[in-house]
């Protein structure tokens, strides 16, 4: 649960959404052509990749010259069960609620 | 993958005023919160802006789940927001989202509009700013921590 909020935190500013956007889009990516389209400095974009890889949600490795990054899909995976959960809740309940609604009505009298 | 939100949408055969009754009634609330099967043998609902919240629902075979929060925005009978955590066996409270429930006149009834994630929409924030700026410090201190 506490590892959910940090991935959430992580992915709530819009640059670093866009690179793991990116990522899964794409796969496995240098850092290079990940700050190629981005208007920000090359520390920027450092810092943007240490708070996703902090968060679970990248990594890194070197090849040769290479500095690669890819997406953890563990992390993926962890947003994709929370939100399952709460569409199950959800689902249920409103499901419930039309029922409610229905039994609602009659009794308060439609005039 | 923009599928850290969730957005769900229902017709529901009853006017506006009716449905936000539904909601925001504690009695009437525990008759359908949750999915098929569990009741709700504890709940506490403090139906007013800043008022906490929290339900603890039991399944078929007995397990319990709680969750709770606090309501951030009533208007009835068009809107009602409030955040949301699961708590774990300890009385922890998990990851917290905002949970945003419209509800619209719509022909037939109600067109209930339901948008849970980590913040709010930037237009229903920007919108809102300053009836609950103080809700959005706390979330953006909270914010600012965990990054650090």
């Amino acid at each position: 649960m506490g590892d959910l909020t940090v991935i959430l935190a992580a992915l709530a500013e819009p640059v670093r959404r866009g690179i793991v956007e990116r990522l899964v889009r794409e796969g496995e990516r240098t850092v290079g052509e990940l700050a190629a389209p981005l208007d920000i400095s090359t520390p920027a974009v450092s810092r943007h990749l240490r708070i996703l890889e902090e968060a679970g949600l990248i990594e890194r490795r070197v090849r040769r010259q290479w500095r690669l990054v890819r997406v953890r899909p563990e992390a993926i995976g962890e947003i994709e069960r929370w939100l399952l959960e709460q569409k199950r809740f959800w689902e249920g309940a409103l499901d419930r609620l039309e029922a409610a609604a229905a039994r609602q009505v009659p009794k308060r009298g439609k005039s | 993958m923009s599928a850290d939100e969730l957005r769900l949408e229902r017709l529901i055969a009853a006017p506006p005023e009716e449905v936000f009754r539904l909601w925001t009634t504690p009695e009437l609330l525990v008759t359908w919160w949750g999915p098929d099967g569990v009741d709700i043998p504890e709940h506490a609902l403090d139906v007013r802006p800043g008022g906490a919240w929290r339900t603890t629902m039991r399944q078929p075979d007995g397990a319990r789940n709680t969750v709770s929060g606090r309501y951030l925005e009533i208007d009835p009978p068009r809107r009602l927001v409030f955040t949301w955590a699961w708590e774990d066996a300890a009385g922890r409270r998990g990851h917290e989202t905002v949970v945003d429930v419209r509800f619209e006149s719509a022909p037939g009834g109600t067109h209930l509009l339901l948008h849970q994630a980590r913040f709010l929409d930037h237009e229903s924030r920007d919108r809102h700013q300053h009836g609950w700026s103080s809700s959005f410090d706390c979330l953006a201190r909270a914010t600012a921590k965990r990054e650090g």
